[in-house]
């Protein structure tokens, strides 16, 4: 009689996995004596600072701080008395919130059902809901509060101009970003003559607002030339590789806010006198650049882990040097190291708030900088670094859920 | 004795498509060409072989220039192969290659990467290059893939888009480095019978391989490579029957 090893119908199903909740913690938690023990062990410290956390929260935090200094968190200065004298300048920076939020709309029409709804839709929806906060958000009238629920709106015009007009590509929102940033200088700094655009020097702009200017102005230059110091830096051209390489390292090699402090003196040498600057030109520029060092290197570094096959067959299908590497170096080389480019806006973004070495009142010096000067708060400085905390971690991760999503979607290191 | 049938019309258009005189190459001290010289003719096959380092894979890699040669001359389709670049985009254009390990665009579909150099290289509208494509893709048998990205592919479906992205530049002569040493075996002979296919079509073809059935099949001629030089050279039956040279021999034997 044949031996057949291979038809009994019990072996062709998986073994019988640990089900349930008890079966679980065996399996995970209770392996073993030891195991027992750590899990009691951080069991039981996560359990206290869980009960003395949540306790210090509701009960002994005192956050008036933080409702106090309200909307100077994130505009700063800008809508002070001195800034804006005579009129409300808050609709300001709330407009470049609707531009974002359209752009946001846009975003998440060209791409459907991706990240970008789910990032669009909380943009508008938190915007939405600071209008029901329970104090005034530094002069907050009816009207500020309507602009705020007009984010709804943005985000459903944005929405419908990607699936209805022919402005939906990815291509033209891009532009359209760009002049919507430069439309948003223009607002924020005002034009003089115009009736309601009255001036507002940039010594005013600060809190949340100026963190987030210097982290977009960085983020989107910092990219583009990177990817140029990268090239440059592998290039067969000596000079201009010597050039990059000289960049990158004096950039790399000089912690940022030294490079702040310095670029008060050395940046308005490299421009004209008369040629209209500023310190937050000036921040906005050596941010970006410092970014763009640590860019490089990044981008560099996908280079080289490209196999040197897919260069050889894009040249030998004809492709002249410059496609070879607009059209298949580069764009494997940026997926490959999207983890490292998020990492350095994450840390880009965290750096803002370094700018307080040149008196600009970031949302992190708007806070020590009330507290310093009204010494009845001294004890809330916790308080204060708490909140700080949570408003930069709710960014950061943001952009690392993103990331995330965007790798997961282009199926990054399945390859 | 099996007998080889010569493709009797291909042979009786004697024209020289690639002319190697002298070639050498050196990869700093070591001197992996020493001087190859021969000449193959349109709609020629030909099968080069030999232990590995001998300088075969070299050899063809210097017909595109993908492998700069430092001495001698190389004519490919009456364009002389020098530093100018525009004479090597020129040659490239009309030398398709396939590759040992495929190297297909991993981010772009099977469709982009067989249009890609046709639109920007050939600057032809993409509707056509997307249909001629897809007329390569049934060709090679994978019409049906031409949605999905290489790695959801097999070996042998990789390197059958390979070999229609490289006919899709419509090149004159087809250079294959070892285009099946990387598949399994049942892979192995989809990947032939599209080579065998193109054979027929009268595709001039210089082709590394150890596959010794297909060379006895389709070779015009075969190239013994060892050390740099071509040590033996000839149709298939001499190379099979009676090989000259002692160091085919002992290759032959080591294979076979």
């Amino acid at each position: 009689m044949a031996m057949n090893l291979n038809t009994a119908s019990a072996s062709e199903l998986p073994p019988r996995s640990t089900r349930g909740m008890a079966g679980w913690m065996h399996a995970n938690l209770f392996s073993s004596r030891f195991n027992s023990i750590l899990t009691v062990a951080f069991g039981a410290a996560l359990a206290a600072a869980l009960w003395f956390g949540l306790r210090w929260i509701f009960l002994a935090a005192d956050w008036t701080l933080i409702s106090t200094l309200g909307g100077r968190f994130i505009i700063g200065q800008y809508n002070a008395e001195s800034a804006c004298p005579g009129s409300n300048c808050f609709w300001r920076p709330q407009a470049v919130l609707l531009l974002f939020t359209v752009l946001m709309g846009m975003a998440w029409g060209i791409t459907g059902r991706g990240v970008m709804k789910q990032v669009a839709i909380a943009t508008a929806a938190a915007a939405a809901a600071f209008t029901f906060l329970p104090y005034s958000l530094d002069r907050m009238g009816l009207d500020v509060r309507l602009l705020l629920v007009a984010n709804l709106l943005a985000l459903a015009v944005g929405w419908g101009l990607a699936r209805y007009t022919p402005l939906g590509t990815a291509r033209r929102t891009a532009i359209l970003g760009g002049s919507a940033f430069l439309l948003a200088l223009v607002l924020l700094r005002g034009l003089p003559g115009v009736p309601g655009l009255q001036p507002v020097s940039v010594i005013y702009w600060g809190g949340l607002m100026l963190n987030l200017l210097l982290a977009v102005s960085g983020i989107m230059f910092s990219l583009p030339i990177g990817i140029a110091l990268a090239l440059g830096r592998r290039g067969q051209l000596p000079v201009v590789k010597l050039l990059c390489v000289a960049f990158i390292e004096i950039f790399r090699g000089v912690p940022l806010i030294t490079l702040l402090f310095m670029s008060q003196v050395l940046v308005p040498l490299a421009f004209p006198e008369n040629f209209p600057q500023d310190s937050l030109f000036r921040a906005a520029v050596v941010i970006t650049l410092f970014s763009a060092a640590y860019m490089a290197e990044n981008i560099r570094g996908g280079l080289q882990a490209l196999h040197p096959g897919q260069v050889e067959a894009a040249r030998a299908l004809g492709l002249p040097s410059w496609q070879t590497t607009l059209l298949i170096s580069l764009p494997q080389a940026i997926r490959n190291v999207i983890p490292a480019i998020v990492g350095q806006f994450i840390s880009l973004f965290k750096d803002t708030s370094l700018v307080y070495i040149i008196g600009m009142l970031d949302v992190v010096e708007i806070g020590r900088s009330f507290i310093q000067g009204n010494t009845e708060f001294l004890d809330n400085a916790l308080e204060l670094f708490v909140f700080l905390a949570l408003v930069f971690w709710v960014f950061t991760y943001t952009m690392s859920y993103v990331s995330r999503r965007i790798e997961r979607n282009l199926g990054v290191g399945e390859r | 004795m099996t007998t080889i049938e010569e493709p009797a019309d291909i042979e009786i258009e004697v024209e020289d498509i690639i002319v190697c005189r002298d070639l050498h190459k050196w990869y700093g001290d070591f001197h992996a060409l020493r001087g190859i010289t021969t000449t193959i003719k349109r709609g020629e096959v030909v099968v080069a072989f030999g232990p590995s380092g001998s300088g075969k894979s070299t050899f063809i890699r210097t017909i595109n220039k993908l492998e700069e040669h430092q001495r001698g001359d190389i004519i490919v389709n009456g364009i002389e192969l020098t530093n100018d670049v525009r004479n090597i985009d020129a040659i490239r254009r009309d030398v398709g290659m396939v590759f040992q390990s495929f190297n297909l665009f991993p981010h772009l579909t099977v469709m982009s990467n067989i249009t890609l150099a046709p639109i920007k290289v050939r600057k032809m509208p993409a509707a056509r290059a997307k249909d001629n494509a897809l007329e390569l893709l049934k060709r090679v048998g994978i019409a049906e893939q031409s949605d999905k990205y290489p790695n959801e592919l097999s070996g042998g479906q990789q390197q059958r888009v390979a070999i229609a992205r490289a006919l899709a530049m419509q090149p004159n002569i087809m250079l294959f480095d070892e285009p099946t040493s990387a598949l399994d075996p049942e892979m192995i002979k989809e990947v032939l019978d599209v080579m065998r296919e193109l054979v027929t079509s009268g595709m001039t073809m210089i082709v590394v391989s150890h596959e010794m059935g297909f060379a006895k099949q389709v070779a015009n001629r075969m190239m013994m490579f060892d050390a740099g030089l071509i040590v033996e050279e000839g149709p298939p039956e001499q190379i099979f029957e009676a090989p000259k040279s002692d160091r085919t021999k002992l290759f032959l034997s080591q294979i076979l």
